[in-house]
């Protein structure tokens, strides 16, 4: 069966531009939520620290042994960093009795900054100090926060790069079911 | 002219103007309007598994961040006279389907009345202010403020930090983003970027 020439192209052309339009804007309307995930990371051994606390005690890496620890990299000036102090300091109250470290080492700063910023935001959490910036060299971090999940044997098996809600449940069991392996 | 013959030879041409796009094929598309938290213009690229925003810093705000981590007025200055953006860098890819996302900002062009422009990195600072003999807590300040040069994001994962290009405040200019998501190169060009001056730059 024949049709007209131009009805031919100007059908072909019309299916093409939907097609076309339908690719671009797809994906875009689509937007997805931030999941809260933590992505699988290396399984090297995390390096070992001795680093001071706010307090005046010092804190190594080792002393966690047997725990998960979530280790977070921060600074007071950088502000992911502050939007997710209150959201460690949660996962720290609702997991602080079971083998689940919440650590955080800031970068770069000293006491009386670090005294500073826990006027507006409390945290019962150890805050170590890392002032020459050479154990966030070590791990490596890219970019502040970086958080690193080490399992009880001194493994790393998770990185977040950003912010997390560290309380969300799905984040909460991640962390016990390394406890449980 | 049969129908099958026409759309044959229009599905060649739409698969060759696939083939032929820039950086594979990107739905990326861009929005621009005044930042919530900064009342600043910004300029955001949004692709099915990546976000970039791109919010002005006007050149006082750099001066009172950077005093206040230890540079001196004349440090502060150098990069109060440069081209600063405060960035944010998503992978926005969906649990269902989730995709590393890298990129390096050496693959970016910049282009500026028709000439080139660099983006200036960390380590390109980091020689500078080892010049200078900036404070120490100053330039790891520094180090960490800028959005970093070279990354991969997992699903989930974000970046903020600050980008600088070597031109004054003010300028217009236009900046091809480039990166490696879902197995393939992707780009974005944005046609109209606008810097900050002293009195902000309408978008």
């Amino acid at each position: 069966m024949c049709q007209r020439p131009a009805r031919i192209i100007l059908n072909a052309l019309l299916v093409h531009c939907v097609l076309l339009s339908a690719i671009l804007t797809t994906p875009v309307l689509a937007q997805p939520s931030t999941p809260q995930t933590l992505p699988a990371f290396l399984g090297k051994p995390a390096p070992e620290f001795t680093l001071p606390d706010t307090e005046g005690r010092t804190h190594q890496l080792s002393d966690y042994r047997g725990k998960v620890v979530v280790l977070n990299f921060w600074a007071t000036w950088c502000p992911p960093c502050r939007e997710e102090m209150p959201a460690m300091e949660r996962l720290h109250q609702r997991v602080g009795d079971e083998a689940i470290a919440v650590v955080a080492i800031n970068v770069g700063e000293d006491e009386d900054t670090i005294f500073r910023f826990t006027g507006d935001y409390p945290v019962t959490f150890p805050l170590l100090m890392d002032r020459e910036g050479r154990i966030v060299e070590e791990y490596p971090v890219i970019g502040l926060p970086t958080t690193y999940i080490i399992d009880p044997a001194g493994i790393i098996r998770h990185r977040a790069v950003g912010t997390r809600e560290w309380d969300a449940p799905e984040l909460v069991e991640e962390l016990r079911a390394l406890l449980r392996e | 002219m049969r129908y099958h013959e026409v759309m044959k030879q229009s599905t060649i041409i739409f698969l060759a103007q696939l083939a032929m796009s820039p950086g594979g094929l990107s739905a990326a598309a861009l929005t621009t309007g005044i930042d919530e938290q900064a009342q600043l213009p910004y300029w955001e690229i949004r692709d099915e598994g990546m976000s970039l925003r791109l919010v002005q810093r006007i050149p006082d705000q750099s001066r009172a961040f950077f005093l206040a981590r230890g540079f001196s007025s004349e440090q502060v200055e150098r990069i109060a006279g440069r081209c600063v953006f405060q960035t944010v860098f998503r992978n926005i890819s969906h649990e269902a389907q989730p995709s590393p996302l890298h990129y390096r900002q050496q693959d970016w062009t910049v282009q500026h009345r028709d000439r080139g422009a660099s983006i200036l990195t960390r380590e390109d600072w980091a020689r500078l202010w080892e010049r200078e003999d900036a404070a120490p807590a100053a330039r790891i300040a520094f180090q960490w403020a800028l959005l970093p040069a070279e990354q991969t994001y997992e699903a989930g994962d974000y970046n903020w930090g600050m980008t600088m290009i070597d031109l004054p405040p003010g300028s217009r200019f236009k900046l091809e983003v480039t990166w490696e998501q879902f197995g393939e190169t992707r780009s974005f060009l944005i046609e109209d970027l606008q810097c900050a001056s002293d009195q902000p730059v309408s978008s």
